[in-house]
């Protein structure tokens, strides 16, 4: 049971990063960025080669994870959706724009896999497997029994929180930020650099991005493909939370996180391990339901106003029962 | 016997007409009513499952062929193919079946997927329908029973009768009925229902005002948009005879459609055509010259087609996003005629 708690937090982990990122570029450049699985992607690539090519842990590959994820995400800011929005391209072409993006990482990604499975037997003279490979479990540290990623996943994420809640609160730049995101033409004209809070916000989401592909490292089947599959969860995760908000990233990430792996496994306990192969439905059901029920997210229910209707109906269904009461009692 | 240039050619023809219905069905969806589905692949595939589940079933049983459809798929489907390679009926009736149930199970999803088209807007809808998309080739994946999972099945033959002339007979018959379906398209962007169908495009409100029912004619092409999208699943997955659940991916089925789309033109069929020949003509010019690449090249030769037609989009839509041809006011009544008739109502 424990076992199963600690995988779902730690996948959990993985989602919040991830999800945090998509929530931030959404909010300020209001483009949904479906490239973004593929960016986590280049974070496990890079895991995967500090690992064979520089034999270290793959922990060594954080930061290069992260510089190489933000120069992606960044690239795709600067060179392609800005250049496309000044010349007024509607939203559906920059979505598709970042389809295309997708499209032109994940190749990129397999060249390298590709070139490297070629090279590397040439030159130590054995074989390397570059796509479809088993999880570094073997390679993580433990601590009190537990697989290090757990540790650094969980670490990761509540210091990324608690440092974009001081960003976002307490410094200069994160209420610029934050003007930004409620109106950037109001902010400009204040004297806010917009063009500097999205710039940051990319580079931001795509090193986040970068860092959870090599937590996913320990965690996932490494493979090019891997992002396709990943983008349902992590938009899962943005959407349930609340598209509007960096805390609904992160409450959303942990909601579908844990619920996907939980109920996965609970399900799968009632009707066999088949189930286990059909993990993706249960982010996809999340996700058909926020997005018919409540599209704005957890964070984007007004709460106060929900209760208010509940506590008015129930009121109502007392009195009425009071009423059907006394009239019985009378006649 | 035909030479292997033209079997290239005709080869050519018969993808380039698949794609042409996959790229008009949203053309019809996206170009003339807005609607833009970033899941054109799950109608592809519906298409392509229901050709892999179905019609060798009904087959098997029909012929007595013994053995389980998924398990002793090799041996079954060549036993059926032996029957269809001479019954030309049989293999025509198979053909036409199929696709009327690809069509009916497209329409079907269309019509489930109008559900949330109806209700969300842009960004979402686009997340919904290509999260849809993604699970869904997940789902039959690891969905043994129905067209094979992982190991997929291969289809009965229907163009096997024509034995040494089978490329070039569904060549044949694939680009009739994809000219067919763009005959319709034309027919329907000319007709009033286009005319409506590109004002709730242009602005809903507007349309709701004027008394037209959104909601409805959102359904109405969902579902024909789907439909239309099955049918090129089906084809194609009788044409390569073999379906597999993983390979109907977004790249292949929504991405490019989408470049197709934007390379031709929005609301333009005939651009649309001009941007399928230009699209896959490119890619078999590419396949041409890659072979001599690839013995320099340590990897695929097919990612660098990847990154090019990639960086082609994001080029047409920076310099050209109105496409190739660009859409034109549609001629609905010829004009001459019309002034002939107020001259004559006058005069």
């Amino acid at each position: 049971m424990w076992i199963l708690i600690r995988d779902a937090i730690t996948y959990a982990c993985m989602l919040i990063l991830m999800s945090i990122g998509l929530t931030l570029t959404y909010i300020t450049t209001k483009v949904p960025n479906f490239a973004h699985g593929e960016i986590a992607i280049i974070g496990l690539y890079t895991a995967f080669s500090v690992l064979h090519l520089l034999h270290l842990t793959p922990y060594a590959a954080i930061p290069i994870a992260f510089v190489l994820g933000a120069g992606a995400a960044l690239a795709l800011y600067k060179l392609v959706l800005k250049p496309l929005s000044a010349r007024g391209a509607t939203i559906d072409h920059l979505m598709i724009a970042t389809l295309g993006y997708d499209m032109i990482i994940f190749a990129i990604l397999n060249v390298y896999a590709e070139t490297l499975r070629e090279l590397y037997p040439r030159f130590t003279g054995k074989p390397l497997k570059t796509r479809g490979f088993m999880p570094f479990k073997a390679h993580d540290f433990t601590l009190a029994g537990q697989p290090g990623v757990f540790f650094t996943s969980l670490a990761t994420v509540l210091i990324c929180t608690l440092a974009l809640h001081l960003l976002l609160t307490k410094t200069r730049f994160g209420i610029a930020m934050r003007a930004t995101i409620e109106n950037p033409d109001l902010a400009s004209v204040f004297g806010v650099n917009t063009e500097l809070v999205y710039t940051v916000s990319w580079i931001l989401a795509g090193g986040l991005a970068g860092l959870a592909g090599v937590f996913l490292s320990f965690y996932f089947r490494g493979d090019t493909c891997l992002g396709f599959v990943l983008i349902v969860p992590v938009f899962t995760a943005s959407i349930v939370g609340g598209f509007y908000s960096i805390y609904g990233a992160i409450l959303g990430g942990a909601i579908a996180g844990l619920s996907e792996y939980l109920i996965t496994y609970a399900i799968s306990l009632a009707v066999g391990p088949w189930f286990l192969g059909y993990r993706i439905t249960i982010p996809l059901i999340m996700l058909a339901i926020t997005l018919l029920l409540a599209p704005e997210g957890l964070t984007g229910i007004e709460w106060s106003k929900v209760l208010r209707q509940l506590r008015a109906k129930l009121a109502g269904l007392s009195s009425r029962a009071v009423a059907r009461l006394t009239g019985v009692v009378g006649r | 016997m035909i030479p292997p240039v033209f079997l290239f050619v005709l080869d050519t023809v018969a993808i380039i007409s698949i794609y042409l219905i996959a790229t008009l069905s949203l053309n019809i969806q996206y170009g003339y009513t807005g609607i833009a589905d970033f899941g054109k692949s799950a109608g592809v595939a519906v298409g392509a499952y229901v050709v892999g589940a179905i019609p060798g079933r009904l087959l098997a049983a029909l012929l007595a062929v013994e053995g389980d459809y998924i398990w002793d798929n090799t041996p079954v489907v060549s036993a059926i193919n032996g029957v269809l390679s001479s019954d030309v009926a049989l293999s025509l009736g198979t053909l036409a079946l199929a696709l009327l149930l690809a069509a009916s199970f497209g329409a079907a999803l269309g019509f489930l997927a109008s559900y949330p088209v109806a209700r969300l807007k842009g960004e979402y809808l686009a997340i919904f329908m290509l999260a849809v998309s993604e699970a869904m080739r997940y789902v039959f994946h690891c969905y043994t029973p129905a067209i094979g999972g992982p190991y997929g099945v291969l289809t009965p033959d229907p163009f096997g009768f024509l034995g040494a002339y089978r490329i070039a007979g569904a060549a044949i018959i694939i680009t009739g009925i994809s000219l067919a379906l763009f005959y319709y398209s034309e027919r329907l962007a000319r007709s009033p229902l286009g005319r409506t169908l590109r004002a709730i495009r242009d602005c809903d409100i507007a349309a709701e005002v004027l008394g037209k029912d959104v909601a409805g004619y959102r359904t109405k092409i969902m579902v024909l948009s789907s439909a239309m999208a099955a049918i090129a699943g089906a084809l194609y997955a009788f044409y390569i005879t073999y379906v597999s659940a993983i390979a109907y991916d977004r790249v292949t089925w929504t991405f490019w459609p989408w470049t197709i789309l934007i390379i031709g033109g929005m609301a333009n069929n005939v651009g649309v055509m001009v941007g399928t020949i230009a699209f896959i003509v490119l890619k078999r010019l590419i396949i041409i010259f890659k072979r001599p690449l690839e013995p320099f090249l340590p990897f695929d030769v097919v990612w660098l087609e990847y990154i090019l037609l990639g960086l082609m989009l994001i080029l047409m839509l920076m310099f050209k996003p109105e496409g190739l041809l660009p859409e034109k006011p549609t001629r609905t009544i010829d004009l001459s005629r019309y002034e002939d008739r107020l001259k004559r109502r006058q005069g």
